[in-house]
């Protein structure tokens, strides 16, 4: 049964307060790698990155450097890129090819399908005594959603089906559209100055977005034709926050099934290609997902519990007051090509280290993480109250609901899950929201 | 590439290249970013790929190449987006503004068959930020450059940083 108090109670859902110490204090940090990043189900990359046999991507489960590769099976994997014998890292590259992995060490040499191949001096040095079984790579259970990898430790975590829950009833609008599925181009990697946790909840803070970009939206209105969002349309907006074990997401409605959809790189210029586009792929879309999630629903930003940030993009935590940040692109492999030439570049223009966009959030990250370190401010609750008492259950949209598109709904029950997974003493103690959406259309969880 | 015979006309190419460069590296320091952006074409492309990190073996993997993502990939209206950004006054990630240094040598200069010249610069930039903040990016740009009503004008920049992960929190400065 879900346990009632815990050691952490850092969220009060009732007044919005959070007890920012979350950010910085390294005992915190040292307990949420276990209990977070040792037990969720984390993103790690995308089968496009390991496309042949014997392709290998390095990557990471929080702080734990791990293989992601393709065996000559065929079969995805996920190692920690540790060596058995005394811990040296057996890869050392961003990818390759390759059947099996020498340490460069003593030169202990693994398959990639994990298994210790070779040692030298198996009969001599150790006198045949050596249990190789016993010595096999430590692998994480591995999963995919239309072509992005998860990975976890935890031997008794749900499925993958379960932790994500409902939330892959709206995920599949931007993930699950076409049969040919998705590619993973990047990543564009970068260290930020901020506790992960400060740019995973920015994920569903839209009230940010016309103060803290609007250089850039000036500047994208007068040069790319992009209407100028402002916070009264945001306020007056249809558009929802759904939160859904531990995912953030954020929903808008189309005006049209054509229309292009509100994604970094569509400008004035090139809207009625991506339209014609979208109108050619609607019946595929429509076939796979019904009518309502084909012809209605756009998804948003977004977040997946825990560091998975805004599509495929990872913050892997890097110390209390660190984060690497890795920035993919993710694209339909139907697109003409000069419609991925454009979201490609506006990915990466936008939201990538030199982003126009997110060049401007890591110092109000970075601010928000060390007014913890602050003696002062750290006897002060951050305020996460807007919108309390306005979300709820909704009849047709899954999760916790929110009445507005602006609201700090999200953000709280983002720190309510982090307090589950952080109390729990397994899985047993972190619930679960039974799936209770009808899945229109023919897309499952594998593609 | 090639150290060629200095001739005259070739040393006289390489000091008024240098030049250029000079001139640039203030304009930028300086925050001139105007004057800055009619040093480059309306067909500039300003390219940065990612830097990966692979074995002596594979070097022809080392770069993304163009097609894949890359961390720059501006045009000439990107890259005005980002210069008038800042002239908004709310461009927080610049405002207040980095004090950035560029030094820039090791010109190597390759006229091309047409008048274009390549261009190939190592540099190092350093940045300060706020009170403490320090970052140092260090790297070569490949230019190609097209004279233009007498003047000289990058056609095209290719920079490569020598970092993968890059330490920084953004790259809100001009290379
Ligand atoms: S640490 Fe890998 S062979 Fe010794
Ligand atoms: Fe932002």
């Amino acid at each position: 049964m879900v346990a009632i108090g815990g050691k952490h109670q850092i969220i009060n859902l009732e007044t919005g307060q959070l007890d920012r110490s979350v950010f910085v204090d390294p005992d915190i940090y040292a307990e949420e790698q276990e209990k977070v990043f040792g037990r969720a189900w984390l993103m790690i990359g995308h089968d496009s990155l390991v496309a042949k046999p014997n392709d290998f991507f390095h990557t990471y489960m929080g702080e734990d450097p791990v293989i992601l590769c393709r065996d000559g099976r065929g079969n995805l994997r996920a190692f920690l890129n540790m060596c058995r014998h005394r811990g040296n890292r057996i890869v050392r590259t961003d990818a390759g090819n390759t059947r099996n992995f020498a340490c460069a060490y003593h030169g202990w040499t693994f398959s990639n399908q994990g298994e210790l191949e070779y040692l030298p001096g198996e009969e001599e040095a150790y006198y045949g005594a050596l249990d190789r079984d016993c010595l096999r790579l430590v692998e994480a259970r591995l999963d995919t959603y239309a072509g992005i990898v998860f990975a976890t430790w935890d031997k008794d975590a749900p499925s993958l089906d379960d932790y994500l829950g409902d939330a892959r009833w709206l995920l599949d609008v931007s993930f699950n559209r076409l049969d040919n599925g998705t590619e993973a181009l990047g990543p564009i990697k970068w260290l930020e100055p901020v506790n992960w946790k400060t740019a995973v909840d920015n994920c569903s803070d839209n009230y940010h977005v016309p103060t803290t970009h609007l250089s850039t939206i000036i500047v994208q209105g007068r040069h790319r034709g992009i209407p100028r969002l402002t916070h009264e349309q945001q306020f007056q907006s249809e558009s929802k926050h759904l939160f859904v074990n531990g995912h953030s997401l954020t929903m808008r409605f189309l005006e049209r099934a054509d229309q292009a959809r509100q994604t970094h790189g569509i400008t004035a210029d090139n809207r009625e290609a991506f339209e014609a586009y979208y109108r050619q792929t609607l019946a595929e879309a429509e076939r796979r997902l019904g009518s309502l999630r084909a012809r209605r629903l756009q998804l948003g930003n977004h977040s997946l519990f825990p560091n998975g940030v805004l599509g495929l993009r990872l913050a892997h935590p890097r110390g209390p007051l660190q984060t690497e940040f890795w920035h993919f692109a993710l694209l339909e492999k139907d697109m003409p090509e000069e419609l991925k030439t454009a979201l490609r570049r506006g990915s990466a223009n936008y939201n990538g280290v030199n982003g126009i966009f997110e060049q401007d959030d890591m110092d109000n990250w970075r601010g928000v993480t060390n007014s913890a370190l602050s003696p002062i401010g750290r006897k002060y609750t951050q305020d996460l109250s807007m919108g309390v008492g306005h979300d709820r259950r909704h009849p047709e949209y899954p999760g916790v609901v929110s009445e507005r598109y602006t609201s700090e709904s999200n953000q709280r029950l983002f720190y309510r899950r982090w307090e589950q997974f952080m109390n729990a003493d397994s899985w047993d103690d972190i619930p679960l929201e039974p799936k209770a959406m009808r899945y229109e259309g023919t897309a499952t969880l594998r593609g | 590439m090639e150290m060629q015979p200095a001739t005259d006309s070739r040393l006289e190419l390489w000091h008024e290249l240098m030049q250029f460069y000079i001139r640039e590296a203030w304009l930028l320091d300086e925050r001139r970013f105007r004057e800055w952006l009619d040093l480059f074409t309306d067909d500039v492309f300003y390219f940065m790929p990612r830097r990966l990190n692979i074995h002596r073996s594979e070097p022809e993997r080392e770069l993304s190449p163009v097609g894949d993502l890359a961390i720059f990939e501006d045009d000439k209206t990107y890259l005005t987006m980002r210069v008038e950004r800042l002239e908004t006054g709310m461009a927080w990630g610049e405002d207040p503004p980095s004090r950035t240094r560029h030094l820039v040598g090791n010109l190597v200069a390759e006229p091309q068959p047409g008048g274009e010249v390549k261009a190939k610069t190592a540099f190092i930039l350093y940045r300060s930020h706020h009170e403490t903040e320090e970052n140092v990016f260090a790297g070569y740009r490949d230019d190609v450059l097209r004279p233009t009503a007498g003047e000289w004008k990058i056609a095209r920049r290719t920079i490569v940083l020598d970092s993968n992960v890059i330490l920084a929190k953004n790259l809100s400065v001009f290379f």
